[in-house]
């Protein structure tokens, strides 16, 4: 019975997107309208998207951009969290600008952008690399925040000066608050490039989809859509993956959870 | 957890063997002023003067929120006196520094470090190479009686655990001072008795300073030389009561020995008085 | 905090904004872009004044906070009931619980084509949009809250006599709510954030709409004018949800 039992938690997931492709492919059977097909029509759909070499060379531009966003928003805004999080002064700096940012959407940003710096690649990974930016600052403010002042104090009577804490102590200390921000980061990374590119239309996943759109491919739109999905789902486990085993030895925290894991 | 065996050479007066006591720790006229939410200044701690001899071991003792944490924080260079100016062999405490070594009540382990690398962390800081460091840390947690748990977490470790590798860790740079802040406070009974007895073992082989923050008076009587009574806030020297009791001292012996017991009811009555007057307008 | 340290704090926030607001300034002063690129500070703070008083803006900003309403109440229904139900039905949490793993990590905005496709141009496509990225904070931090509620506090209330049933309601849901609150606070957000970007990506009204007409015909004024307007709408919003938090928290210890 036990095994029966962790046999059926370590499927779960599985079980939930066959569920969910059942449902919908119940629900378009049952409206029978053109513009919504089956599971099924979308899953046969894929592997022309996949094998289409534009397609392809475009997902992986989007990719890109998206690495290149990520990585420049971490580089700067764990460092800029980490002083906010230990020095009062810095937070009250940065605070209401950072409040009045935080509503903005940063792919609303893309038209102006544009209009400044035209329709390259600058102008999409800039968007990405603000959109990252403010949970990565935010997480690691938090962390650093509850870094406990007595682990400081020990290391203050170890003869670590006050740079050398930051980095030794703070940061180890903060790594797994800051993960949990990186996470949220990789996730509207993926979200802030698709939605640019749904509104710059240069190129792109979300170029993809909504000519298919236009074109009246509605195949190639859910299609797309579940690649999309995939590409969030996989990116998001992968990066737990690496999460775990980087952070191993911290006690199991409850923060403002993304997902149930 | 087995300790290696005590020496016994170790003269049983209270006196120091290093000669005529020398004040290690000077504290004189000490006073801390909190700003509190709100408005509203705080006087935590009003005109403390105490001098510590070296090699003494001394218990700051008194209810919650009589400053005592705040007196050795200020020993300890964490924070800065409002008033007066606490001195070590003569010189200002300005920071906290490898010389006074803190022992917290919470721990603060680093949770990324294994035991061993938080108890080489010290000696790597001072530049000690990492494999005379290594040596050096293996031997100090065999002291503290961790044998075996060298690459363990802390989050693997029970709390009597991690207040052992706290211990090691901040011996293992060897301070002058030992800074302890209610170090058995958050464990239970029969861990905490046992610690204390382990304390005194490992403190019987080099006689460092000893600054004990407590509330047990039991505790404060059992360990020192010198039981430093405080009252609440603002935090006073009520009275400074020495403690006659021969060493090494065995838990069993003392607790049936009616010096100690005479001990313990005294100064359980000062603190008495010290509430009543608190009580009384 | 004393008003000494609160007024510094509020001093050195400023510095920053006001920085950034000079900066603009001198740029455009110093000509180092072109006005019809970047119009200055004052005018397009003027220009939004002026919108603000126009009965027709008004409407788009009406539309904007129907959406985002309609959108975010939905979230907060679902998500506290299924997550209340998850935290105390073990068999709902087994069905809900991979379902959410799965679809939380999936960047809802490519089903937007989907619900366009499905639900029309208007109004409907978009609240279900909003509504399908508030949901997961809300629905995860009310199963946690709800799940973390001391089991103590439900063993007091049963000894003096609340029936099982009713537990759910009397201890466990107010127990939560300062975890609910902070959920409800994130998909708040999202929520400002979504609607306006599913108005510029299709919409024929609505502030995400006015940007990118005004991008179209390149007024560059007009399209500062939307983006400011949804981060005022924001920060309003967030201290109303503030407001509300701090008196529906008012007996509970500082969190």
């Amino acid at each position: 019975m036990i095994v029966v039992r962790t046999v059926l938690a370590r499927l779960a997931p599985l079980l939930a997107c066959l569920g969910l492709l059942g449902i919908w492919q119940i629900g378009a059977l049952i409206l029978n309208t053109e513009s919504f097909p089956t599971a099924l029509e979308a899953l046969r759909a894929i592997p022309s998207i996949l094998g289409d070499k534009e397609a392809l060379i475009n997902i992986a531009a989007s990719l890109r951009r998206m690495a290149v966003g990520f990585a420049l928003a971490l580089a700067v805004s764990i460092p800029l969290g980490l002083m906010m999080g230990r020095s009062r002064a810095v937070a009250s700096f940065f605070n209401p600008l950072l409040m009045i940012i935080y509503p903005v959407p940063k792919a609303a940003l893309m038209p102006i952008i544009m209009l400044w710096l035209g329709v390259g690649d600058i102008a999409k990974t800039l968007v990405i690399f603000l959109g990252v930016s403010l949970p990565v600052i935010y997480h690691s403010f938090q962390g650093a925040k509850a870094v406990e002042e007595k682990m400081l104090w020990s290391g203050a009577a170890m003869g670590l000066s006050a740079p050398q804490r930051m980095i030794r102590i703070v940061l180890p200390a903060a790594l797994p608050e800051i993960l949990t921000g990186c996470r949220t980061g990789l996730v509207l990374a993926l979200i802030t490039m698709i939605t640019s590119e749904m509104i710059a239309r240069q190129s792109g996943a979300g170029n993809i989809l909504f000519n298919a759109l236009d074109m009246g491919q509605y195949d190639t739109v859910f299609a797309m859509i579940i690649i999309v999905g995939a590409m969030g789902i996989g990116l998001d486990a992968a990066f737990e993956n690496l999460r775990g085993r980087l952070v191993k030895w911290s006690e199991p925290r409850f923060d403002l959870p993304l997902s149930f894991s | 957890m087995k300790l290696l065996p005590l020496r016994l050479d170790i003269p049983t007066e209270s006196a120091s063997r290093r000669g005529p006591a020398m004040a290690m720790i000077e504290i004189d006229r000490v006073s801390q002023i909190f700003q509190t939410s709100g408005r509203q200044q705080h006087l935590a701690l009003s005109e403390i003067s105490l001098t510590v001899a070296d090699g003494a071991f001394v218990s700051i003792l008194g209810p919650s929120g009589c400053g005592k944490s705040t007196l050795l924080y200020i020993v300890g260079g964490f924070v800065s006196p409002t008033q007066g100016v606490a001195t070590m062999k003569g010189k200002p405490i300005t920071g906290p520094g490898p010389d006074r070594g803190p022992v917290f009540q919470e721990f603060a382990l680093f949770p990324w470090k294994s035991v061993l690398g938080n108890v080489m962390y010290g000696p790597r800081q001072q530049g000690v190479k990492p494999a005379e460091a290594e040596a050096q840390s293996r031997a100090l947690i065999e002291m503290v009686g961790l044998k075996g748990f060298e690459d363990f977490y802390p989050k693997e470790l029970s709390g009597g655990m991690k207040q052992r590798v706290a211990l090691a860790r901040t011996l293992a740079y060897h301070p002058a001072v030992l800074l302890m802040d209610e170090p058995f406070g958050a464990l239970d009974a029969h861990t905490r008795t046992r610690l204390q007895n382990d304390l005194l073992n490992i403190w019987e082989r080099d006689r460092k300073t000893v600054l004990f923050v407590t509330h047990s008076v039991e505790e404060a009587v059992f360990l020192s030389d010198k039981v430093v009574v405080m009252t609440r806030s603002p935090g006073r020297i009520k009275e400074v009561v020495d403690i006659d009791l021969p060493r090494p001292r065995r838990r069993a012996e003392l607790l049936l020995d009616s010096r100690y017991q005479k001990y313990v009811v005294d100064i359980e009555g000062i603190i008495d008085d010290t509430s009543e007057d608190e009580l009384r307008p | 905090m004393n008003a000494r340290a609160l007024t510094s704090d509020v001093l050195l926030g400023i510095i920053p904004i006001a920085l950034l607001i000079g900066v603009w300034q001198a740029i455009d002063s110093l000509g180092y872009a072109p006005l019809s690129l970047l119009p200055p500070p004052g005018l397009v703070f003027t220009r939004l004044a002026q919108q603000l008083l126009t009965g027709e803006f008004e409407q788009e900003i009406g539309i904007t906070l129907l959406r985002l309403f309609a959108g975010f109440s939905i979230a907060v229904i679902l998500g506290v009931g299924i997550g209340l139900a998850a935290a105390a039905h073990p068999a709902v949490n087994a069905v809900v619980r991979p379902i959410v793993r799965v679809l939380a990590p999936l960047p809802k905005v490519a089903l937007y084509p989907a619900l366009l496709l499905l639900l029309g141009f208007g109004h409907a496509s978009k609240i279900t949009l909003v509504a399908a990225d508030a949901l997961f904070p809300i629905l995860l931090s009310t199963y946690y809250g709800a799940s973390m509620v001391e089991q103590k506090l439900i063993w007091s209330a049963m000894a003096a006599g609340t029936p099982r049933r009713q537990v759910l309601f009397k201890v466990v849901l107010p127990a939560a709510v300062p975890s609910i609150l902070t959920g409800c606070r994130i998909g708040l957000v999202i929520s400002c954030i979504v609607v306006f970007l599913a108005e510029m990506i299709t919409s024929s009204d609505g502030l995400g709409h006015l940007l990118v007409t005004a991008a179209r015909t390149f007024q560059a004024v007009d399209m500062f004018v939307p983006l400011i307007t949804i981060s005022l709408l924001g920060l309003i919003l967030n201290g109303m949800l503030q407001a509300v938090r701090s008196y529906l928290l008012r007996g509970f210890p500082e969190v």
